[in-house]
C-alpha cells in the first residue's frame, strides 16, 4: 500500500471525468455513462483494497503550513468505501435513466468530479487542503443541478449560495483552528472547546451542517428535487453530502476538538438535530410530490445524526454515524425508486399516481423495504440505529428523546401516506400503461434494499466493522466493547412499537375521513395553529434564502447610498466650490486700475508682514 | 541597505548588489550570491521598460503604413516586457537582485532595481496586458483614432513597467504621472461629451492624489536627504507623511473615499477598462504600497489599523454598490474596488502571510477580472447595450464567453481550484492569525457580498429570458482571450505553488522573515 494508491483514489475519477468532457458525444452517447460507471467501479475496488490499511505522508505544497497531506485512517477508509459504493450505484442507474438526456455528458463528468474532490476531502489530512476538495464541491453542486431539464439555474444559484455561505464560515473556522493550534495538519490538532476554540468549532460546525443540508441550511434541497437530474438527489442530498458533513462533524468533535457532554456546546447540536429533525419532517408530512417529500426526509434524517453526536456519548455517536450509513443506503433506494416511477409512470405528483404496485411490484419492494427502514421498523437497519441514538439522547434529557420519537411518528405517517398514494390504490392515469423499470436501474435499489435488511440483521457487521473502530478506544468498556445485536432497553423499543402502532391509526383515521391514501395526513395539515404556519411556509417566507436576499438588498441599499454620497463631495461639492472660487476670483478682476493699484498694495504689505514674521520667529 | 555601489562614477554601471536585507538562509533553497558586471540582466531590465515606453511612439507611424503591423508590433512590444521579466525569474528565485543606474546630481539618480516583488509585479502587469492587446485587435479596429489607442496602452504598460522597477521616488512619481495621463486619454477614447468628462474626473482625482503624495515624497527627502528607496530602509515616518503619501496610493487605487471615479471610467471601451480597472492600473497604489511600507519604511501600528479599516470599508460599500448597479461595466468596477480592498487587507496586516497572500491576489484577480471585463466587452460590442436590465439568456447564443465569464467569476469568489480562492484565504487568514478577528469577519462579509453581486450579474446577463434578438459571439479572437484567461485562473490555482515559490522570495526580501 503505497502513497500512489491514495493518490489513484482521486486522480482516476478526476481523469475519467475530464475525459468524459473530452470525449466526443455523438458518436457514442451512451459512452459518458459507461465510462463513469467503469470508473467508479475502479474506485470501490481501490477503496475496498485500502480499507484495513493505514497510510498517511505529506509532500510540500504552497508554503506558509499548507502541504498536500494525505491520510487513510479507519474512519476516512469507512467513508471512502461508502462513497466508492454509492457512486458505482447510483452511475450504474444512471446510465439507463440519463441515457437520453442532452446533459449525458456533462452530468457524468460532474458525477465523476464529485466522486474526485469528495475522496479528497476524505483523505486530506491537511486543513487546507481539505477546504479547497470540499469547497471545490460546490462548483459540482452546481454544474449538476444546472444540467437539469427545465430552467434549473435559480435552484443551482441557490444551492451555490447557501452552500457558499457555509463554506466560507467553514474557511473562517480552518484559519482560526489553525491559528489557535498553530500546525494545519488534522492529525495533530487537539483543541479544548473554551473561548475561541468553541467559535472555531461552531463554524466549522456550520461548515459541516451545511453540507449534510441540516436546518437552516436545508431550503435549496427541496428546490433541487424538482429541477435537478434524479440521480443528483440519490448521490448527494441523498447519500454523498451526509457522509461528507457528518464525516466531518464527526471528526471536529472526536478528533480536531474534544466535545464533552459538560460542553455548552453539546446542546446546541442536540437542539439543532432536534429542530431539524421535527420541522423537516412536518413538512415532509404534506408534500403532494413524491421527491420533495424525499428531499425534507433528506433533511429530517440529519437531525437524528448531529442529535446522536451532540450526545457525546459512545451510544449517540456510534448511533449517529450508523444512522448516517443507513440513511445513505435507504434514502438512496428511496430516491432512486422515485426515479423510476417518474420514467415509467411520466410524473411524481402523488395527485397522479396510484396502484403501481401492480405493474412495478419490484419497485415497490424495494421502496417498502428502504419506507420501513427510515420509518424505524424492526429488524431493518434504520431501527437498530435510531435505537441507538435515542438511547443517547434520553440519557442527556427526555426532551431530545420525545422530539426524536414525535420525529420516528411523523416519518411513519408520511411513508405509509407515500407509499399509499404511489404504490397502492387505483391508479388515477389510467390512459398510460405503466411497465416495471429496466434492470439497470432495479438492480442499485436491489442491492441498496438488500443491504437495509443485511445491516439491521446482521448490525454487528457494519456497526463491528465500520463504525465502531471509529471511536477506536473510546468504545472499550462501553456495553461490553460492542453496540451490535438487538437493542437492551426494552422501555424504548416497546415506545417505538407503540409510535408505529399509532402512526398505523393515525392513516386508518386520515384515509376513512378522506377516502384516500393521499389525504392520510389532511387532519394534521390542517389542523387549527399548524395550517396557518404550512401557508406561511408555502410562500417562501420562512425560507432562509430569501431572508437572506432581502437582508443583503437593505445592507447594499444603504451601502450604495453611502457611494453615491461620496461622489456627490466630488461630482458636486468639488466642482461646485471651484465654479464658486472662480466667481469670486472673477469679481476682483474687472478692469479698474484702482482697485487694482489697491490689491497690488494689499499684496506687498501682506508679503512684507509675512517676511517680518518668518524673521522674527527665526530670531 | 546600503546605496548602490557605482562602479565607475557618472557612467553607465550595471551591477549586481546582494540583498542585505534578507537574512541568509533564511528560506531554504535561496541562496543570496553576489556577482558583478553581467551586462545581459541589466539589458534585460531595460528591454523590459523601453520596449514598450520608447517604442510606443513607434505605432502611430506604422499606423499610417500598415493598420496589422501596428497592431502586431504594439503586442510584440508588451510580449518583449513579459519575455523580460520572465527571464529575471530564475534569477529572483535564487534571491538575486538585477540593478541598473544613471548617477545624477540632487539625488536624481535614475536607478531601476529587478527585486522578487518587481518582477513578480512586473509579469502580471505585462501578461495580462499582452492578453488585452491582443483582444484589442478585433476590438479596437470598429472605431477611430486607433492610432491613439494604441500608443496610449503601450506607453501605459511601459510606464507601469518603469515604476515597478524604479528605486527612485522622483522617477516612480514621473512614472506613475505618465500612468495617469495614458489613462486619462484611454478613459477618453470616445469622444462624447460625458465620456471625456469622465475621463476628465478621473484624472482629476488620480492627479489630485499624486500631487498630495508628491508633497509626501518632499517630506520624506526633508527627513532622509534621499529619494534612493534603499537608502531610506528602516526609516520610521511620522503618522502624518504616511498619510499624505497614503492619499495618493489610495486615489490610484481607487479605494475608500476615492472609488467613484472607477465606475465612471467604465465609459472607456473594455480593454481599457480591463486593462486600467483589472490588471494594473488599479494595482499600482497597492504595489507602491508593498514597496513602501512593508519593504522600505517601519510600518506603523496606527497606520496599518487605518488602511485595514478603510479597506474594510471600501469592500463592504462597494460590494453593496456593485449589488444595485444595473449597468455591467460599473459592477465589475465596483466589484474591483471591493477586491482592492482584501489586497490592502492583506498588506495591512504586515505579516509574511497576509504580503504573499496580497501578491497572489494581483496575479489571480488581475487574471480574472480582465477576463470579466473582456467578457463584458464581447457583450457590450455585440449586444449594443451594457445595461443588464436589457440583457438575458445569452448563455444560449454565447456560450463560450458566458462559460469563461463563470469561470472568471468563481475564481473572484474565491471558490477552488480557482487561484482566487488561496489569495483570499491567504489574506483573510493573515488577520485571524494577526488576532484581528473582526477585520477577518468583515472581509469574510465582503467574500459572501461578491458571491451574491457576482451571480446577479452573471444571472441577469446570461440566464433568464432573452430581451430582443440573442447576439452571437463574432470574434474569434476576442473570445479565445476570455477562454484564456479563464484558462489561466484555473492553472493559477491548480499549480499555486509556482507564483507562491516567487511570492515567498519577495516575502523574505520585504519583510525579512522566511515565509
Amino acid at each position: 500500500m503505497t502513497p500512489l494508491l491514495l493518490i489513484l483514489t482521486i486522480a482516476v475519477p478526476a481523469a475519467a471525468g475530464l475525459l468524459v468532457l473530452l470525449l466526443p458525444s455523438r458518436r457514442a452517447p451512451w459512452a459518458p455513462a459507461v465510462l463513469a460507471a467503469l470508473a467508479c467501479a475502479f474506485e470501490l475496488a481501490l477503496a475496498i483494497y485500502a480499507f484495513p490499511h493505514d497510510v498517511a505522508f505529506a509532500w510540500s505544497w504552497m508554503g506558509f503550513g499548507a502541504e498536500f497531506a494525505l491520510k487513510l485512517s479507519r474512519f476516512s477508509a469507512f467513508i471512502l468505501l461508502g462513497i466508492a459504493t454509492f457512486s458505482f450505484l447510483v452511475t450504474a442507474y444512471s446510465a439507463v435513466s440519463m441515457a437520453k438526456a442532452s446533459s449525458s455528458r456533462r452530468f457524468h463528468a460532474w458525477v465523476l468530479f464529485t466522486v474526485a474532490l469528495s475522496a479528497g476531502a476524505v483523505l486530506a489530512d491537511n486543513l487546507i487542503l481539505f477546504l479547497v476538495f470540499w469547497e471545490g464541491l460546490l462548483l459540482t453542486l452546481f454544474a449538476m443541478i444546472a444540467a437539469g431539464k427545465t430552467r434549473p439555474f435559480a435552484t443551482a444559484v441557490k444551492a451555490f449560495v447557501i452552500v457558499g455561505v457555509t463554506d466560507l464560515a467553514l474557511m473562517f473556522g480552518v484559519m482560526l483552528t489553525g491559528h489557535l493550534a498553530g500546525t494545519l495538519s488534522m492529525s495533530a490538532i487537539r483543541l479544548p472547546l473554551d473561548g475561541l476554540g468553541a467559535v472555531a468549532f461552531l463554524l466549522l460546525m456550520v461548515g459541516a451542517m451545511g453540507k449534510a443540508g441540516a436546518m437552516p441550511f436545508h431550503s435549496w434541497i427541496p428546490d433541487a428535487a424538482i429541477d435537478a437530474p434524479l440521480p443528483f438527489m440519490a448521490l448527494l442530498p441523498g447519500s454523498l453530502e451526509k457522509l461528507l458533513g457528518i464525516y466531518f462533524l464527526a471528526r471536529i468533535s472526536l478528533d480536531l476538538f474534544v466535545l464533552t457532554p459538560e460542553s455548552w456546546v453539546s446542546p446546541v447540536l442536540m437542539g439543532i438535530g432536534a429542530a431539524t429533525i421535527l420541522l423537516a419532517v412536518l413538512m415532509a408530512l404534506v408534500q403532494k410530490d413524491y421527491k420533495k417529500l424525499l428531499a425534507y426526509h433528506a433533511i429530517s434524517q440529519v437531525g437524528y445524526m448531529i442529535l446522536g453526536i451532540g450526545t457525546a456519548l459512545p451510544v449517540g455517536i456510534v448511533g449517529g454515524l450508523f444512522h448516517m450509513l443507513n440513511n445513505a443506503i435507504y434514502k438512496s433506494s428511496l430516491f432512486l425508486s422515485a426515479g423510476a416511477v417518474e420514467k415509467e409512470a411520466g410524473t411524481t405528483d402523488l395527485r397522479e399516481l396510484g396502484g403501481l404496485g401492480r405493474s412495478m411490484p419490484i419497485t415497490t419492494l424495494c421502496f417498502l423495504i428502504a419506507a420501513a427502514s427510515i420509518s424505524g421498523v424492526p429488524p431493518f437497519n434504520g431501527f437498530f440505529s435510531k435505537e441507538l441514538v435515542y438511547d443517547g439522547a434520553l440519557e442527556r434529557g427526555w426532551i431530545f428523546y420525545a422530539i426524536a420519537l414525535g420525529g420516528s411518528f411523523f416519518t411513519a405517517a408520511s411513508f405509509l401516506k407515500l407509499g399509499h398514494a404511489a404504490f397502492f390504490g387505483k391508479p388515477t392515469n389510467a390512459k398510460r400503461t405503466v411497465k416495471e423499470a429496466p434492470w439497470p436501474m432495479l438492480l442499485p435499489m436491489i442491492v441498496l434494499a438488500g443491504l437495509c435488511i443485511v445491516f439491521g440483521v446482521a448490525n454487528s457487521l457494519p456497526l463491528e466493522r465500520l463504525v465502531q473502530p471509529v471511536l477506536g478506544t473510546a468504545m472499550e468498556g462501553a456495553h461490553g466493547g460492542t453496540f451490535a445485536g438487538f437493542p437492551t432497553n426494552m422501555l424504548l423499543v416497546g415506545l417505538t412499537a407503540g409510535v408505529l402502532a399509532l402512526a398505523v391509526a393515525n392513516h386508518a383515521f386520515g384515509v376513512h375521513r378522506t377516502g384516500k391514501g393521499i389525504g392520510a395526513v389532511d387532519h394534521i395539515h390542517h389542523a387549527p395553529g399548524l395550517s396557518s404556519v404550512y401557508t406561511l411556509q408555502a410562500t417562501g417566507v420562512l425560507d432562509p434564502y430569501r431572508m437572506l436576499v432581502v437582508v443583503v438588498g437593505v445592507a447594499s441599499k444603504g451601502l450604495y447610498a453611502l457611494d453615491r454620497a461620496i461622489d456627490w463631495v466630488y461630482s458636486g461639492l468639488a466642482a461646485q466650490s471651484a465654479l464658486a472660487a472662480s466667481w469670486v476670483l472673477r469679481r476682483a478682476h474687472n478692469g479698474n486700475v484702482n482697485r487694482y493699484v489697491l490689491w497690488a498694495l494689499a499684496g506687498a504689505i501682506a508679503v512684507v508682514l509675512a517676511v517680518l514674521a518668518v524673521m522674527g520667529g527665526g530670531r | 541597505m546600503p546605496r548602490l555601489r557605482l562602479r565607475f562614477a557618472g557612467d553607465l554601471a550595471i551591477i549586481r548588489r546582494r540583498a542585505k536585507g534578507t537574512p541568509s538562509g533564511a528560506l531554504p533553497g535561496v541562496q543570496q550570491m553576489e556577482s558583478v558586471g553581467n551586462m545581459r540582466e541589466g539589458i534585460v531590465l531595460l528591454v523590459a521598460v523601453f520596449a514598450p515606453l520608447a517604442g510606443a511612439f513607434l505605432l502611430p507611424l506604422f499606423g499610417v503604413w500598415s493598420r496589422r503591423l501596428r497592431d502586431v508590433s504594439a503586442l510584440v512590444m508588451v510580449l518583449a516586457s513579459l519575455g523580460a521579466s520572465v527571464a529575471l525569474v530564475p534569477g529572483a528565485l535564487r534571491g538575486e537582485i538585477v540593478a541598473w543606474s544613471i548617477a545624477g546630481p540632487l539625488g536624481l539618480s535614475f536607478s531601476l532595481s529587478a527585486d522578487a516583488l518587481a518582477v513578480f509585479m512586473a509579469i502580471v502587469s505585462s501578461l495580462v496586458g499582452s492578453i488585452i492587446i491582443l483582444f484589442s485587435f478585433d476590438y479596437i479596429r470598429h472605431y477611430e483614432n486607433q492610432n491613439e489607442y494604441y500608443t496610449m496602452a503601450v506607453v501605459f504598460l511601459g510606464a507601469m513597467m518603469g515604476l515597478v522597477f524604479s528605486t527612485n521616488l522622483v522617477y516612480l512619481y514621473v512614472f506613475w504621472e505618465i500612468t495617469g495621463i495614458a489613462s486619462w486619454r484611454l478613459i477618453g477614447f470616445y469622444r462624447g461629451k460625458a465620456d471625456v468628462l469622465k475621463a476628465d474626473k478621473a484624472f482629476l482625482m488620480t492627479a489630485f492624489g499624486a500631487l498630495v503624495m508628491l508633497i509626501g515624497i518632499l517630506a520624506v527627502y526633508g527627513m532622509t536627504g534621499t529619494f534612493d528607496l534603499a537608502a531610506m530602509k528602516g526609516i520610521a515616518l511620522p503618522l502624518g507623511i504616511s498619510a499624505l503619501l497614503l492619499v495618493g496610493l489610495l486615489s490610484k487605487s481607487a479605494t475608500l473615499p476615492f472609488q467613484t471615479w472607477l465606475p465612471d471610467a467604465g465609459v472607456a471601451p473594455s480593454p481599457v477598462t480591463a486593462l486600467l480597472h483589472a490588471a494594473v492600473l488599479v494595482k499600482i497604489g497597492v504595489y507602491v504600497f508593498a514597496r513602501l511600507f512593508l519593504s522600505t519604511f517601519v510600518f506603523d501600528e496606527a497606520l496599518r489599523t487605518i488602511v485595514a479599516s478603510i479597506a474594510g470599508a471600501s469592500a463592504l460599500v462597494s460590494a453593496g454598490a456593485a449589488l444595485i448597479e444595473t449597468d455591467f461595466k460599473r459592477i465589475v468596477a465596483y466589484s474591483t474596488v471591493s477586491q482592492i480592498g482584501f489586497i490592502f487587507l492583506g498588506l495591512a496586516m504586515g505579516n509574511a502571510l497576509g504580503a504573499a497572500g496580497a501578491l497572489l491576489y494581483i496575479l489571480m484577480h488581475g487574471l480574472a477580472k480582465a477576463g470579466l471585463f473582456l467578457s463584458a466587452g464581447i457583450v457590450e460590442q455585440n449586444a449594443g447595450t451594457k445595461d443588464i436590465t436589457k440583457l438575458g439568456g445569452l448563455i444560449r447564443s454565447m456560450p463560450w464567453t458566458a462559460v469563461a465569464f463563470l469561470l472568471c467569476a468563481f475564481s473572484v469568489m474565491g471558490i477552488p481550484p480557482f487561484g482566487g480562492f488561496f489569495s483570499k484565504y491567504m489574506v483573510i487568514s493573515a488577520a485571524v492569525s494577526g488576532d484581528q478577528l473582526v477585520f477577518g469577519a468583515v472581509f469574510l462579509a465582503g467574500a459572501l457580498l461578491t458571491i451574491l453581486y457576482l451571480f446577479r450579474l452573471f444571472t441577469k446577463v446570461f440566464l433568464g429570458e432573452p430581451h430582443g434578438v440573442l447576439a452571437p459571439e463574432t470574434s474569434r479572437l476576442m473570445v479565445a482571450c476570455v477562454v484564456l484567461l479563464a484558462a489561466l485562473s484555473l492553472v493559477g490555482g491548480l499549480m499555486v505553488g509556482w507564483p507562491s515559490d516567487l511570492a515567498r522570495v519577495a516575502i523574505s526580501q520585504m519583510l525579512g522573515v522566511a515565509g
